[in-house]
């Protein structure tokens, strides 16, 4: 858990660029989304997702003492990269497992799809795919391919860059794409040490700017996901009923038993859906070929 | 922007209205939240609880259309409390200046002196300023020496025409009291009244803007479209630069007037005049009763007001012929005006703006269209109007980078016109996109910055400059084989920026470049220095007249010099104020500051206490590059900051507007409420106005169409979304129209979140989803309640291909706009709100979205 990410959700305008460039990063498709307009508005997708690593989260909250009336509150969620994550001690082949830099990666190649790390997780994290016959489980990995392989010599024109610029471009690209992204400073990535210090100092400099608490700080052991914010976290939608215990603790035994039954389903799931998906495409097909034939067989 | 965004962060205050920047602009929030760090207060005024007001450290709401009330009152406090930097109003405004005596403003009529009933427009003859001047019949040669010397001191006065001055403001026709007088009605409680502002959120908004009127403070404002796009757009903003002159914070480090650009080149565009009324940099565009090149610059050459003036636009013929020069080469000479009949010339009256456009398509009268870049079926107002005119005429020429709306308006399921009655014949021409060519961009702080190529444009896509090539080619050997009407401007005009590469004509940008920036057509010596035939004008000083230079924009000559590209200039700065004057290049000359004069007291020091700009030390200025190169006001040949009006001071009393020399509020054309406490007339009288068959416009107070509405953007659409709605990442974000309410009425209309709602407005309807939220409250305006919603504008019924992203938000806006832009007032009309009976209707429903 050697760096991590503050978010300070009182600097962030909500504007989703983390959202489309971990999207961009991850190459994750998008999904087919509608507005449903929830207390949390424009929020979309809707939640965590094999397809969406990162999500910005709305929120309005009513505080009669600030501008306005209220706080309109966005906070980005994603894998908390736990510094005792119960995602891995719940795989059962080391699937899952923290990196240097405290990311907590995923080798698909070791994966059986059980998916105890899904149930394992107390934020929810994990995904497992369902449009596939080999789901894989998906979440944020904090840009591990990013940080800890060699960048390639950035080049303007052909040329390679030297000094300052070449510098410049190489810090910037040795941090998760969603902190690159952020216009306003929402997103600091660094030593987990550092972050915590800074993230205090910022509390202490302006009390009434921020509630006193750094969220990850301590919550199930401590988390390379740090967050602050004006108005208490149960209010923008963080579990505060985790306690500071590491998880891992409770999940040996709670998951000590998960029924095969529970991974047969899985898989039996992500079969139905692969049916489906078969049944939309077939029918979309003979539609157009419907078309094309009123057209004069011309497809347009 | 006369500043720019890093400028931002030197500010004491960030007024934001008119705008939703951390929406619409995320980047400047950078800038914004580094001025909050050094502990400036950022107010945010807007109808609706927005993104920026979430970083506001004061939020009011007003009722949109209501800000030249809200702004009027800003004004009276800051005039009441005595909050202005008085040396700066003295110094650099025309408030001592004596108005002619025949100025009024009747609040009965809501009318300035000079209004013809018949024009239904202002003679602007009482506006002027009362000039010194000698009896013309006197005779000084039989004057005692003291009346002579008296004679002398004001016919010279006379002659530099000097105004009528009062310094102490105190003369009851001196424009600072007549603007107090104009004011003195913009009291708190009635303008709260009008704009539903509680008026202790009025009152904090004032008080916090106005202790930037301390020769120390510096305060911005950063507003786009929420203040243009009103029947009063133009005196929305003059209300605004009122303010900021009154508190001295023009030219200054984190002061200014910024209008944010909507677009990342909008800037660009208006520099290079695609608008009908100008030529590049600002060169007004020919009339009709300017029938040579001597007439137009007779009319367009004003003389300076006074003896330290700059009247920068003086140069006028120099910029003129330079463009001229520019556009023909060698045909042009002066022996034929430079070719100045080859321009078009517009009626002297005649407005070719956007709506007029449009009306004219829809009359018939105009048969074809090249929609260039852009998609009129979804952006510009009134759809239906819009889409309908499409269909009249005999050809169009789409040319985008993705199938819009406007090359597939034919399949509009609301057009009303079956497909196959509709004889438009449309051409399609994929284009590349910004990122497929090389080229530069202007962005809102007029820095060009070059752009380099990053990628092959798909297919057929062409760039936008190879396709004009492409019939710019087709129409000479047209023009060649067959003569026809006027066939010079094509024949005759210069056009060497392609070179043939693989087979195809390729543009080469970097000439073009240089062109914009203009050479030395012959050996020109200036001073004691000649510049040879061939080499680039190193800045538009060293323009001429003649014949002997070209420039293809004068604004921007200095951009690429023998020296370089500078827009390619990638220096960022060490350390300073924000200037980064070697990175890319800012017109003009890199000035990065304009009117950066003013930040310096008559004697060049900064005003005291304040971030430099610029500074006189010894025998010249250090900081950023000044306005122009004259010694401060104070000392000999100094010259005033405002170089581009002709009397050299910032206008607090205007000339050249249609509809007034001073702000004064009018409600939008379509409004809740049928009374103006300020005057005794509801709307702008010179306000533009269709009044076809489809221009309808809903009664004020009405009651079929009660809700106040605004349009506007999100961060994740790009305009008509054209761009973004092809990105499905984007799309996932936002994936379809919605309309925006309060709680409140969403509860009075039975209405849950997400469910699908119609909204109507007297000229067309659609279906939205409904999204109650606490960002919106209703407001109590003239002792009633009235509901304030909004939508954004960024949908159309094409993309995504099923329908579920609804439609154009502008089937609902008039087409009706301000008098002297004629943009149309997209951000204040009256619609209604119903909920769609899910059985009965179900046919008005969005598509639910597939899984794909
Ligand atoms: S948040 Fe969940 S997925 Fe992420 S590290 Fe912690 S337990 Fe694992
Ligand atoms: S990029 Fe930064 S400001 Fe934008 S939503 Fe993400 S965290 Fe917030």
């Amino acid at each position: 858990m050697e760096y991590g990410v503050l978010v300070d959700t009182t600097r962030c305008i909500g504007c989703r660029s983390c959202q489309v460039s971990c999207k961009n990063e991850n190459q994750l498709p998008a999904e087919v989304t509608q507005l449903a307009g929830h207390d949390t508005g424009l929020t979309n997708p809707r939640k965590l997702s094999a397809k969406t690593f990162t999500l910005v989260q709305y929120h309005e909250v009513d505080a009669p003492d600030s501008p306005g009336g209220m706080r309109f509150v966005f906070a980005k969620r994603q894998c908390m990269h736990c510094d005792q994550p119960a995602c891995v001690s719940a795989c059962p082949v080391t699937a899952l497992s923290q990196e240097k830099h405290g990311g907590i990666s995923y080798d698909e190649k070791k994966c059986i799809g059980c998916r105890y790390c899904v149930w394992a997780c107390p934020f929810g994290v994990p995904t497992a795919e369902w449009n596939t016959l080999a789901p894989r489980i998906r979440k944020c990995d904090m840009c591990s391919d990013r940080i800890l392989t060699d960048v390639r010599v950035p080049e303007l024109n052909g040329q390679e860059l030297s000094g300052e610029s070449r510098a410049r471009i190489e810090t910037s690209y040795r941090l998760p794409a969603c902190v690159k992204a952020c216009a306003t400073g929402a997103l600091l990535y660094g030593r987990r040490a550092d972050l915590l210090e800074e993230a205090h100092r910022r509390i202490e400099r302006e009390p009434g700017r921020y509630h006193p608490h750094v969220y990850g700080e301590h919550e199930v052991g401590g988390t390379s996901y740090l967050y602050l914010s004006a108005v208490p976290f149960d209010q923008i939608g963080f579990r505060t009923d985790l306690g500071t215990k590491p998880y891992p603790a409770y999940t040996a035994t709670a998951l000590g038993f998960v029924p095969p039954a529970v991974v047969g389903l899985g898989i039996v799931l992500g079969g139905l859906h692969l049916l489906a998906q078969r049944k939309a495409f077939v029918a979309a097909e003979e539609r157009e070929r419907a078309e094309s034939a009123r057209n004069g067989g011309e497809t347009p | 922007m006369t500043n720019h965004w890093i400028d931002l962060r030197n500010s004491d205050c960030v007024l934001i209205m008119g705008a939703n920047p951390a929406e619409n602009h995320p980047i400047s929030f950078r800038w914004v939240l580094k001025a909050k760090e050094r502990g400036a207060k950022v107010v945010c005024v807007d109808p609706r609880f927005t993104k920026s007001a979430s970083q506001a450290d004061i939020y009011a709401r007003l009722r949109s259309g209501t800000d030249i009330a809200f702004l009027g009152g800003m004004i009276k406090y800051i005039l009441d409390n005595d909050r202005m930097h008085r040396d700066y109003v003295v110094n650099y405004t025309n408030a001592s200046f004596l108005v002619d005596d025949g100025f009024s403003f009747d609040a009965a009529t809501a009318l300035f002196s000079g209004y013809d009933e018949a024009r239904n427009a202002y003679d602007e003859k009482t506006w002027q300023y009362r000039f010194h001047r000698v009896d013309p019949d006197a005779r000084p040669e039989t004057m005692t020496p003291a009346q002579r010397t008296e004679y002398d001191r004001v016919k010279a006065l006379a002659d530099a025409r000097e105004p009528l001055k009062d310094p102490t403001l105190q003369d009851p026709r001196c424009v600072f009291q007549l603007l107090k007088r104009h004011f003195a009605r913009y009291d708190a409680a009635t303008v709260s009244q009008v704009t539903g502002t509680p008026v202790a959120d009025l009152e904090r908004v004032y008080a916090a803007f106005s202790t930037t009127g301390a020769p120390d403070k510096a305060g911005t404002i950063m507003y786009a479209m929420g203040w243009t796009q009103h029947t009063v757009g133009v005196q929305n903003i003059r209300a605004m630069t009122i303010v900021q002159m009154l508190l001295g914070n023009l030219g200054r480090a984190g002061g200014g007037v910024n209008a944010l650009r909507g677009e990342s080149n909008v800037q660009g565009s208006t520099d290079q005049a695609l608008l009908f009324h100008i030529l590049p940099g600002y060169l007004k565009a020919p009339r009709a009763s300017q029938q040579t090149l001597d007439d137009y610059l007779k009319v367009n050459t004003p003389t300076a007001i006074g003896r330290n003036s700059a009247n920068w636009w003086g140069n006028t013929p120099k910029y003129m012929v330079s463009l001229l020069k520019s556009m023909f080469g060698d045909a042009a000479t002066p022996a034929n005006g430079f070719g100045y009949d080859w321009l078009p010339r517009l009626q002297d009256s005649g407005n070719y703006s956007w709506m007029h456009l449009f009306d004219e398509m829809y009359e018939g009268r105009i048969r074809g269209l090249l929609a260039w870049g852009m998609n009129p079926a979804c952006s510009g107002p009134n759809s239906t109007k819009t889409r309908q005119a499409l269909a009249k005429l005999d050809w169009l020429v789409n040319v985008n980078i993705f199938p819009n709306e406007t090359g597939w308006f034919f399949e509009d399921p609301g057009l009303g016109i079956r497909p196959e009655d509709i004889r438009t014949e449309v051409f399609v021409l994929p284009a590349a996109a910004s990122v497929e060519k090389e080229g530069s961009i202007s962005n809102s702080g007029r820095w060009m910055q070059w752009r380099y190529k990053a990628a092959d444009a798909p297919g057929d896509a062409l760039p936008d400059a190879e396709i004009m090539d492409l019939i710019f080619h087709e129409l000479r050997a047209l023009y060649q084989a067959e003569g026809g009407a006027l066939p010079e401007p094509i024949l005759n005009a210069k056009w060497d920026y392609f070179r043939e590469h693989g087979g195809h004509r390729e543009a080469d940008v970097r000439a073009i470049a240089r062109e914009i920036n203009g050479y030395f057509l012959k050996d020109v010596t200036i001073g004691d220095k000649t510049f040879k035939a061939g080499t680039l004008v190193p800045a538009f000083g060293m323009l001429q007249a003649d014949g002997s230079t070209s420039s293809g924009n004068w604004i921007y000559c200095a951009s690429y010099t023998e020296a370089g590209n500078m827009s390619m200039r990638r220096t960022r700065e060490p350390h300073g104020i924000g200037l980064n004057p070697e990175w890319a290049w800012a017109w003009p000359v890199n000035r990065r500051i304009l009117y950066n004069r003013a930040s310096v007291d008559p004697a060049g020091k900064p005003w005291k206490g304040t971030i430099p700009v610029v500074e006189w030390v010894g025998d010249r200025w250090v900081g950023d590059v000044p306005d122009g190169p004259w010694p401060p006001l104070a000392a000999e040949g100094g010259r005033l900051p405002f170089i581009m009006r002709a009397d050299g001071h910032a206008a607090l009393l205007a000339t050249g507007l249609k509809d007034g020399p001073f702000p004064e509020h009018f409600e939008p054309l379509e409004s809740p409420v049928t009374r103006n406490p300020f005057n005794g007339r509801l709307q702008n009288p010179v306000a533009a106005r269709f009044r076809g068959e489809l221009d309808k416009v809903a009664a004020c107070g009405s009651d079929q169409y009660p809700y106040v509405c605004s349009t506007y953007r999100v961060t994740e659409h790009w305009q008509t979304g054209v761009m973004t709605r092809n990105a499905p990442w984007l799309l996932e974000a936002v994936p379809q129209i919605f309309v925006e309410m309060s709680e409140e009425l969403a509860r009075d209309l039975g209405i849950r979140a997400g469910e699908q709602v119609r909204v109507s407005s007297i000229r067309g309807a659609l279906t939205a989803v409904a999204l109650p939220t606490k960002r919106l409250r209703p407001l109590q305006v003239h002792g009633r309640t009235v509901h304030q919603v909004g939508l954004p504008w960024c949908f159309g019924w094409r993309v995504p291909n099923d329908g579920s992203g609804g439609d154009s938000a502008n089937l609902l806006t008039p087409c009706a706009g301000d008098p002297n832009t004629t943009i149309p007032e997209s951000k204040a009309f009256l619609v209604n709100i119903e909920k769609i009976d899910a059985v009965t209707q179900s046919a008005h429903l969005l598509p639910r979205r597939r899984n794909a």
